[in-house]
């Protein structure tokens, strides 16, 4: 058992546990729907063209920057639309996205026979697979792999974060129990890639089954399999930080820069999958689950297969939806299941359409300050968002929020806390941004008038200067004048004189 | 009698030395107020206000020679900000400045572009990038709005770009949280 | 998702039902008088928070349905004397609504409490109403005869046990020639700790404040009896007289005008104590509940902002 804990968090039991725990594939579909924006690096560039025939696991766009991220085509096909489409965003905004029509043949790219014995490659050769796969963190933040692991070069822990991000998701759990030997691999090459010499992996312990499917196939001494109190938030990875090793990482510091590295079992998955296999991110596992399915299960389903696929099989009843995307404490409520599934898709919650409690006042019951993961005081924070007074709100630090809504669950007054935060968090942003760019136009406006001035007086001496220059010439043209006048008065005077004098002799 | 006007004549001279010490000693060093309004300005730089940019327009406030209510682009926001700092009553924006418009950046048809630098000239934040005979374009993240090219462009190849959110600026409404 | 802990309405309607032991006990020693006084309490809450509501524009139904005005007059109502003219009940409870909840902007936003409000400035304008206790039980006839001012009170009244013990005490009397208890106060108080245990039981209100408040009450209680034992009353007394129980599980712990961080309201709880023996000791007034609440929910925003915990990660 964890020897620390975190304060706070909220005991949630599971609402709709998954009766099986296999993972259900569902076939290739006909059509993916290919999310480009990516958590980190903005949007992905395609480099296939309209029209283009891929094959599965071929590369069809990149990010740029310092971290590039690959995103690949998940099934064979040829590219009908590169487009906005709408994605699960509480904004509602739309993003680009490349959908593939499937020609049916699930035709693979060449894939060369890799060196199983990844031990033999270095570390760098193995993070490059790593990123040329395209994994991103698949718990749900989606930071490119890659980069964690470069910048966690030279740690001493891994942490492997097999604690189910929220009540209800359990397809961390389900890969636990169906692919122990695969994870376990994955591990040890997670361990040649940072260099780390122990590894812990966190398990929440209302899931014996897939502990004991570790448990099994763990014969190296140095991964240690450890229960941690199931809780909510036991997830994040500071706060699972503080648990297992009882260290505070800082506001504004991350866990590499205490020589730790911390990786969701999703992505060990995957990471055994890329450089083993050597097979791209192209499917991942998601739960679906929710009041409004018959059966809730885990599948396993290409990215960029429709929600309402996936759904299906777990028989939604007819009544109206309401449907989320992600868990029931921070996912993004969607409207319909028209979106696609994409690399940080872990849980669709579909659950029936019940109305909405309503919301009171706050009567500063401060019952949401104990169940705060990080200390804060959400009572006074939503004081100063809600009037918008961000100064106020940073002194409590509303940086430091992780927006995981335990306030929301326990506030007696049913107000949602937590989505005060977020929009304090992105009024906060903007106004900087705001300020950045009046300071900029300022700088640029006051260096025009500078520059003008310059000019100005830069012509102003060039004029003065060239008309001196003309006045002395002028003075000097003219001595020149008057020297060749006297010189020319000089000779007649002298011719004169010959004259003269001529005539008097 | 005699003593309690002693005392009190005491009471007054020590409290008196004592505030005035610390109102030179506790002295707060505040920004000059052209400062302090012309950082509420949107800085802009269009001159809707008549006067020759955002920092002009401040000094005349300053002294008393201008309304708060002539800066369309800070809007009556910025008319009600510019209110309270200078401890007057807010003034409705004078629509003889012209009307607030949405943020919005240019940017230049390159294909009609000649390339007469007329712009270039009269962008007051020299958010253009161009050359004599040369095409000419705009640095979007400069532009202010501020609209002073469009006038001068010969070609009329100068449009305006609404600004909408995106993922990263999108801030969500208050009233939808408030109401659900 | 949300738990299903009790929400606002439900917390409120707890609290109100805590009260039923104290009330009670009132009714036993006091007669119809304390039922008069609440049913008119709650029907002028009713009707000025719905007129003042509907003038800000609000729902009225939800504003009622939340229990916390009905809240505010039953504490009002049983906070002055069972005798007092109804006019009493019903200006105090009007005072207390407006000028102590919905001029701030309703539940949540007031800085007061609103029942100690009403109650200091029944106190400070009607002093003499706001002292005369009845001495024995009123039957229903006599109750509401007295209270609709259709009989002269003289022969019925007298002052609170307090009041007598300060009033005797002034005049030079011992403390130890005085009989001081005064079962039917204690009775009350007892009824009052029951209702607070419960409402600790059932996690609707939180240990701190009352813990603090009778900390700091007994603290200071002793504290003058070491310097001043002969004027003063012994600390049991200072515990079961008086609003002391009421105010300790009720009136400090109304989550909105009290301090919001746990040692903040340590502190909070404390002082109110502190500041209730020394009026009753030292003030004008016999009972000092309500001035010491009403000046400690002033220093709350203070309290709040030094007692902030510190938060994960800075350090």
């Amino acid at each position: 058992m964890a020897r620390f804990a975190f304060k706070g968090g909220v005991h949630i039991p599971n609402p709709y546990p998954v009766r099986k725990s296999e993972i259900k594939q569902v076939p290739p579909p006909e059509q993916v729907v290919l999310l480009l924006q990516q958590r980190v690096g903005g949007e992905a560039k395609p480099c296939v063209k309209l029209g283009d025939r891929v094959l599965t696991g071929q590369i069809i766009a990149q990010t740029t920057g310092k971290f590039p991220t690959n995103v690949h085509a998940s099934i064979s096909g040829v590219i009908s639309a590169i487009e906005k489409r709408p994605i699960p965003h509480p904004s509602g905004i739309d993003a680009m996205c490349m959908v593939i029509d499937s020609d049916g043949k699930d035709e693979w790219i060449e894939i060369e026979k890799c060196d199983k014995e990844f031990l033999n490659c270095t570390p760098d050769k193995v993070i490059q697979r790593i990123r040329e796969a395209g994994i991103v963190g698949m718990g749900g933040a989606g930071f490119p792999t890659h980069a964690k692991i470069t910048n966690a070069q030279g740690a001493h822990t891994l942490i492997i974060n097999a604690t189910e991000c929220e009540p209800g998701i359990m397809c961390d759990d389900s890969l636990m129990q169906e692919y122990p030997r695969e994870i376990i691999r994955g591990i040890e090459v997670l361990m040649h890639a940072c260099g780390a010499k122990k590894v812990i992996v966190a398990i929440e312990d209302d899931k014996p089954e897939a502990l004991n499917s570790l448990l099994m196939y763990n014969f190296n001494n140095r991964i240690s399999i450890e229960q941690i109190p199931t809780k909510y938030t036991s997830g994040a990875e500071k706060l699972l930080i503080k648990a297992l090793l009882g260290i505070e990482i800082q506001s504004g510091a991350y866990a590499s820069d205490h020589g730790i590295l911390c990786q969701n079992v999703g992505t060990v998955k995957a990471i055994y999958d890329a450089v083993i296999d050597n097979k791209p991110l192209i499917s991942r596992v998601v739960t679906v689950t929710g009041s409004a399915v018959k059966s809730p299960r885990n599948y396993e389903a290409r990215l960029g297969t429709s929600f309402a696929q996936v759904v299906e099989s777990s028989e939604p009843n007819n009544q109206a939806h309401h449907i989320r995307m992600g868990g029931m404490m921070m996912g993004v409520d969607i409207p319909n299941a028209q979106y696609s599934i994409c690399k940080i898709t872990n849980c669709i919650f579909v659950n029936n359409k019940k109305p909405q409690p309503t919301v009171k006042e706050c009567i500063r019951c401060s019952a949401c300050a104990p169940v705060c993961p990080v200390n804060l005081l959400p009572q006074q924070l939503y004081w100063h968002s809600k009037s918008e007074n961000i100064e106020k709100a940073l002194e409590y630090n509303l940086t430091d929020c992780i927006e995981c809504g335990c306030c929301n669950y326990v506030c007696p007054s049913n107000i949602p806390l937590s989505e005060y935060f977020s929009f304090a968090k992105a009024l906060e942003r903007k106004l900087t941004r705001e300020e950045q760019r009046i300071d900029r136009s300022r700088e640029r406006f006051e260096f025009r008038e500078y520059r003008l001035e310059r000019n100005k007086k830069e012509r102003t001496e060039m004029m003065a200067a060239k008309k001196k220059a003309l006045k002395e010439k002028m003075a000097k043209d003219k001595e020149k004048d008057q020297e060749q006048k006297d010189k020319i008065a000089q000779a007649m005077a002298r011719v004169e004189q010959a004259k003269e004098d001529k005539n008097n002799a | 009698m005699i003593e309690s006007v002693v005392i009190f004549s005491i009471l007054t001279l020590a409290l008196g030395l004592v505030l005035g010490y610390a109102a030179i000693r506790f002295k707060v060093e505040g920004n000059p107020l052209v400062d302090q309004i012309d950082a509420i300005l949107p800085q802009t730089q269009c001159g809707q206000c008549d006067f020759p940019g955002c920092r002009p327009y401040a000094q005349a406030l300053a002294k008393g020679e201008a309304q708060i209510n002539q800066c369309p682009p800070g809007g009556q926001e910025g008319a009600d900000a510019l209110a309270e700092l200078l401890d007057v009553e807010s003034l409705e924006l004078n629509a003889e400045h012209g009307e607030t418009k949405p943020g919005h950046v240019v940017y230049v048809d390159e294909k009609l572009c000649i390339g007469c630098t007329l712009c270039i000239q009269a962008c007051p934040v020299d958010a253009f990038v161009g050359s004599s005979k040369v095409m000419t374009t705009v640095i979007a993240k400069e532009c202010t709005g501020c609209d002073l090219c469009i006038p001068v462009c010969p070609v009329d190849c100068i449009y305006v770009k609404e600004l909408t959110p995106t993922l990263g600026t999108y801030v969500p409404s208050l009233g939808e949280i408030a109401h659900g | 998702m949300h738990s299903t802990g009790l929400n606002t309405n439900q917390i409120m309607r707890q609290v109100i039902y805590a009260l039923v032991l104290g009330v009670g006990a009132s009714y036993v020693f006091f007669g119809w008088g304390v039922v008069l006084q609440i049913m008119l309490g709650v029907i002028s809450v009713v009707v000025v928070e719905s007129v003042f509501v509907r003038l800000r524009g609000r729902n009225v139904m939800d504003s009622i349905s939340d229990g916390s005005a009905i809240l505010t007059a039953i504490l009002l109502a049983i906070s002055i004397p069972a005798i007092a003219p109804w006019w009493v009940v019903v200006v105090g409870v009007a005072f207390a609504i407006i000028f102590g909840k919905q001029l701030y902007g309703g539940l949540g936003n007031n800085p007061f409490n609103p029942a100690m409000l009403g109650y200091a400035f029944l106190l400070i304008s009607y002093p003499l109403q706001m002292t005369t206790w009845p001495v024995d039980f009123l039957s229903f006839n006599q109750a509401v005869e007295v209270v609709f001012n259709l009989l002269s009170f003289d022969g019925l009244s007298g002052a609170t046990r307090l009041d007598d013990v300060k009033t005797s005490l002034s005049l030079g009397n011992e403390l130890a020639s005085l009989q001081v208890h005064s079962s039917s106060q204690a009775w009350i108080n007892a009824g009052f700790l029951f209702g607070g245990i419960y409402l600790l039981a059932r996690k609707i209100i939180f240990w701190h404040i009352p813990v603090a408040f009778i900390l700091g009450i007994v603290l200071m209680a002793s504290l003058i009896s070491v310097f001043d034992s002969q004027q003063h009353l012994p600390i049991h007394n200072h515990l079961m007289l008086g609003g002391t129980m009421l105010g300790a599980f009720f009136i400090a712990t109304d989550p909105v005008s009290a301090s919001t961080t746990p040692r903040g309201r340590l502190i909070y709880g404390f002082l109110i104590g502190v500041l209730v023996v020394i009026i009753r000791a030292y003030g004008g007034y016999p009972d000092g509940v309500a001035f010491a609440v009403l000046l400690m929910n002033m220093t709350v925003p203070l309290i709040d902002y030094y007692t902030q915990p510190k938060a994960f990660g800075r350090s």
